[in-house]
């Protein structure tokens, strides 16, 4: 999230989008009922069924699953509209100021509009024209001599970001949309003046999101369409605003921030790939992507090298020295082109390709897209362990109904681990805050942290590889783990095992550091206070430069920091003592674009920051949450753009970051009941296609389908389906269908029903409900349904995973699995 | 001065942590439930081990508008409660606090006061031999360690909110005339049987919600009638039918619980 949970409350109008939020983000809900309690804020809840979440919402608007660029970009040109003829509703002096709205594009590119559904520069692959990549050459913006960007300020020069945009989603009528996504024309017709209405100045809006947004083809694209909306309207960076993912767990943040995704290193540091091949390589190819000659530009990933070197000094310790690169070449390399997301590695365990697999606290069986081809895959494992608090689906796949466990030859080993009331330390949520938890009671029986059994297996292997060599030795014996994680007492104060990490997070000097005049900066061992101080010379380390602050000499651990004052002078409930925030403890970031050039807020009332001429004696300094850098407001010297993480310092309206296109682009699922009607291009054309034969035919396959979750069940289910105050609740797998399909098929409330796709069939309980209704789409009636996905065959309540009927294609960026559109037929009774 | 919750149904999401919050206080286990209504209502109502619970409601308004009311049910500690004036032995007490209390050691097992609630609460476990009155206690254990019922406490969305009775009334009305388009104009309990120490504001009619229509009268005029008139061998031979319909229903559950293990 770019603000944090308690500053819903500040919002005017929001909308929760690919997102239940009262389902499954209960206890934060409250501050969407202070909004509309205490700000009047209006709610609008976009989704194919009617949720917990309409059920309170002022605004609901029914949208096919899959349609969500279609529906956004419906109302990014209704602003466009709006702006054209009522500027002064808006915020102008925003999207011309901090955006790259007014940016002149290379001539040469050219929007899907004019291109049937494509930019320019598609390349087919030879094996399916259908897909391919782009050769992104024509996706820039023309420079000066200077090298800084050329700009139209009037946004009237034809090749400028606005005017663009406005060629793009011209096709994007509100008829259009109603066609594509099921709308209702009234419902969304009030949806976009409602929200439109926050582009006001001093107004803010916010859109909160999560998995429904996610897991899609285009599922980043999708955010794109948030991200461009919002910018439109200056809702980032505003008290009430900003695009808002709402974490699945709540732990999502903390792990991706520390790096368990395949694509990133701690702090969104890149892997190296394997052209890569000394430091020196990859810090140039990370730099070029930053390069900037605009002197108010701050394009802080500059300081990569610094983030990088103290992160391989983090790991490697007195191992890594200038002379060896501080050990990059131990570190893995990715190979430029293959994929390692989760998709790929089932479908390389399938494949018979990966012989082991650690399974920590997931459970792929249920949870992984195809799952009965995941649970195939598993079959092929030599060795499995699963790390979890319970007997997952994954760690009993060789007891699956059907299977004869004898013919399994996978050895298993389950290593139990604590609960989170078991163990002590951090989880980040959401809104960024790390925040500590205590033990509150002893695990049970054999159960062990998490980390005590990484540090004891990883010593374990490091005395291996001592032993016995082998040909990446070095990677694992130079880590700074012996004598270090098993020292006692442990090293440089520390009092435990995971105050230790916590500590290496924040990061120390490695060596004494002086300042310029030659006094002493740090000692050796000191605990770094800013990431502004890593160094990239070896004398710092991080483990994850952007947590550097959350723990420093002068204030201890300030993720422990329970002080819940609201210290913000607008009393817009920042709670800045409560808990450690990064970065640097800023609640809201890019705070910079909630003022304008001479650092006034937008929004008094609400303002996040503002520039008091009279502090610092009179030098002038900002007041309020911490700024995105401390420098002064736009229209003093010294002076940096708002949205320092972007090498020209401007939000991304034309975004030419992602694979598949620098505006977002609608495109049908890849299992679609209909075919495209703003494009003949069907699909997002840079996707992967993994199994072309498992794609189902809308005529055999006619109704839209769409997983979910209940408050009462998590995820795969382990952690709830054997409880039995839970499973009273929530007692069996079923299936949500309107009353009118459900007539169609002869089927009443209450009875088992069967759901195929291509994949597999799964059996449930119909429930029918008013909550789903069929829909107008390109006018033929389309129906959908929705099934819970928690359920699996092991534990106290079981039932059919949902899962075995989703399929193995994931976004064109991120490869996160397509769970939330495809195809099925619905059958009385069971199979 | 007499405690009373508001119940503030605009405000509640149904995420039944109060269903929960309320087994773990009263050490209560989780019922044998399946799917059996076609919707989320779970158990279909109330038990010997389930006081508190959340019915879901889909309720279209005469504009086609869909509003889906989640209303929690519990004994509604009534201020002039018919179990009580039912009960020949004195088990069933008013607080003057508010909680209407039961003394299992005083309870011979009539269950007049099933007959008499007018809101079909009171329930005993059939399965065991002199089976107890079971209901929602208003955890007059914890408000009397000054302590705020389990089910208020466990609310993420303040859709319960626990009070003096008088002020809740006049909170009540501040949201009924703050939002007069969000609720209706009607504060159910504050009349309705002589008024009940569990008040609620709604979306919706309250007919709608399936809650009875009651005059303001207090009913305990009628259960004393009961009490007069019925005879223990008559309602002996009601209770052996109950058990028996309870016994049939409860087989068939398991029944189907087995069949969903079978498949």
């Amino acid at each position: 999230m770019t603000n944090p949970w308690t500053d819903i409350k500040n919002s005017d109008c929001i909308m929760i989008i690919g997102s239940n939020a009262a389902e499954n983000h209960p206890m934060a809900f409250k501050w969407v009922t202070k909004a509309i309690e205490e700000n009047g804020a209006t709610l609008i809840s976009v989704d194919p069924r009617f949720t917990r979440s309409s059920a309170k919402a002022d605004i609901y608007v029914r949208m096919r699953s899959g349609t969500d660029i279609a529906f956004i970009g419906g109302m990014i040109k209704w602003v466009l509209d709006d702006m054209e003829a009522h500027p002064e509703k808006y915020n102008m002096t925003y999207l011309l100021e901090y955006t790259n709205a007014s940016f002149l594009i290379d001539p040469a590119f050219k929007t899907a509009a004019e291109l049937d559904g494509k930019f320019s520069g598609f390349q087919p692959s030879d094996q399916n024209p259908a897909f391919g990549k782009y050769d992104k050459s024509t996706w820039k913006w023309q420079t000066d001599e200077n090298g800084i960007p050329r700009r139209d300020p009037t946004l009237k020069d034809p090749n400028c970001v606005f005017q663009l945009l406005k060629k793009h989603f011209a096709r994007y009528d509100v008829d259009t949309v109603c066609s594509i996504t099921g709308a209702d024309k009234a419902a969304y017709l009030k949806a976009c003046e409602a929200y439109a209405s926050t582009g006001a100045v001093g107004k803010s809006g916010t859109i909160l999101y999560a998995m429904g947004t996610t897991q899609h083809t285009y599922g980043t694209q999708n955010i794109r369409a948030y991200s461009i909306l919002q910018l439109l309207l200056g809702n980032i960076g505003v008290a009430g605003g900003g695009v808002n993912a709402l974490r699945g767990e709540s732990n999502v943040q903390g792990s991706t921030d520390h790096g368990l995704l395949f694509h990133t290193l701690p702090g969104y540091l890149s892997p190296p790939t394997a052209d890569q091949a000394t430091l020196q390589d990859h810090l140039k190819a990370r730099l070029a992507v930053y390069a900037t000659s605009d002197p108010k530009s701050a394009s802080w990933w500059l300081n990569y090298p610094k983030y990088f070197v103290s992160l391989l000094k983090s790991w490697y310790g007195d191992n890594a020295t200038p002379d060896n690169d501080f050990g990059y070449s131990w570190l893995p390399k990715l190979n430029p082109g293959t994929n390692y997301s989760h998709i790929a590695l089932f479908e390389a365990m399938a494949a018979g390709n990966i012989k082991g697999l650690f399974c920590w606290g997931q459970n792929p069986a249920v949870g992984g897209p195809n799952s009965f081809l995941e649970r195939r895959a598993l079959h092929n494992l030599d060795w499995l362990v699963s790390v979890d608090l319970w007997e997952t689906e994954t760690c009993l796949f060789w007891q699956e109904p059907g299977i004869d466990p004898a013919s399994v030859k996978t050895e298993v080993f389950v290593l139990p681990a604590a609960a989170s009331f078991e163990k002590e330390g951090s989880i980040t949520n959401s809104g960024r805050w790390s925040q500590w938890r205590w033990k509150a009671l002893e695990p049970v029986g054999e159960a062990r942290p998490d980390l005590e059994i990484v540090v004891e297996l990883m010593l374990r292997i490091i005395e291996l590889y001592e032993k016995e060599g082998g040909p990446v030795a070095d990677a694992v014996t130079k880590l700074r783990w012996k004598n270090w994680y098993d020292a006692s007492p442990l090293p440089r104060g520390a009092t435990s095992l995971v105050d230790l990490v916590s500590r290496e997070i924040n990061g120390w000097a490695e060596t004494q550091i002086l300042n310029e005049d030659g006094s002493v900066q740090y000692e050796k061992g000191q605990l770094i206070t800013t990431f502004a101080h890593l160094k990239d010379n070896g004398s710092t380390s991080s483990a994850c430069w952007i947590y550097t602050n959350s723990y420093t000499d002068k204030d201890g651990n300030k993720q422990q920091s329970r002080d819940n004052t609201d210290y913000h002078p607008a009393g817009i409930g920042l709670y800045s003592k409560w808990s450690w925030c990064w970065p640097m403890n800023r609640r809201i970031i890019y705070n910079r674009a909630s003022v304008d050039l001479e650092g006034k807020p937008w929004d008094a009332e609400h303002f996040v920051i503002r520039w008091d001429p009279a502090a610092n004696e009179g030098k002038g300094g900002w007041v309020g949450d911490v700024p995105d850098g401390g420098w002064p407001p736009m229209n003093m010297e010294g002076t940096r753009y708002p949205f320092i993480m972007k090498a020209t310092g401007m939000a991304h309206i034309f975004g030419p970051g992602l694979v598949d296109g620098p505006f977002p682009e609608h495109y049908e699922p890849v299992e679609s009941p209909v075919r495209n009607l703003l494009s003949g291009t069907q699909n997002n054309p840079t996707i992967k296609v993994w199994r072309p034969e498992e794609i189902a035919n809308p005529d055999e396959y006619p109704i839209v389908c769409t997983t979910f979750r209940v408050t009462e069940h998590w995820q795969a289910g382990q952690m709830t389906r054997n409880l039995p105050w839970l499973v009273e609740l929530m007692p069996q797998m079923f299936v949500e269908m309107s009353e009118e399909l459900a007539e169609e098929l002869g089927i009443k409330t209450g009875e088992l029903v069967t759901v195929e796709s291509i994949r597999g069939s799964v059996q449930g309980t119909a429930i029918v409900t008013k909550r789903f209704k069929p829909m107008l789409i390109a006018g033929k009636v389309v129906h959908q349904i929705g099934l819970p996905w928690h359920w699996g065959f092991a534990g106290l309540c079981t039932g059919d995973s949902a899962n075995q009927l989703t399929p193995h294609v994931g976004d064109a960026n991120t490869m996160i699995p397509e769970y939330k559109a495809f195809l099925v037929r619905v059958k009385k009774g069971g199979a | 001065m007499s405690k009373a919750v508001l119940v503030d149904l605009v405000r509640c999401m149904g995420c039944r942590a109060c269903q929960v919050a309320c087994k773990a206080w009263n050490d209560n286990p989780g019922d044998l439930t399946t799917i059996c209504l076609g919707c989320y209502d779970n158990p279909p109502d109330f038990t010997g081990d389930t006081w508190s619970l959340i019915r879901f409601t889909e309720v279209e308004d005469e504009s086609g508008q869909l509003h889906w009311v989640f209303t929690k049910r519990q004994c509604m500690h009534c201020e002039h409660p018919a179990c009580v004036s039912a009960c020949p032995v004195s088990a069933l007490q008013k607080l003057s606090s508010g909680p209407v209390v039961y003394k299992a050691q005083n309870c011979i097992g009539c269950r007049y006061c099933m007959l008499a609630c007018p809101f079909h609460v009171p329930r005993i476990n059939w399965d065991e031999v002199l089976p107890p009155i079971k209901k929602c206690t208003f955890c007059a254990d914890r408000q009397s360690a000054g302590l705020e019922p389990a089910c208020v406490k466990a609310c993420p969305t303040d859709a319960l909110t626990y009070g003096e009775r008088d002020e809740l009334l006049a909170e009540a009305r501040k949201r009924i005339a703050a939002r007069p388009d969000k609720y209706v104009n009607h504060i159910y309990g504050e009349k309705e049987a002589g008024g009940t120490s569990w008040l609620y504001i709604s979306p919706v009619p309250f007919t709608a919600l399936g809650f009875p229509e009651l005059d303001e009268e207090p009913i305990p005029e009628l259960s004393e009638a009961i009490a007069t008139y019925g005879t223990p061998s008559m309602l002996l031979g009601v209770a052996a039918l109950l058990g028996g319909i309870y016994w049939l229903t409860k087989r068939r559950a398991e029944g189907m619980q087995e069949r969903a293990k079978e498949k």
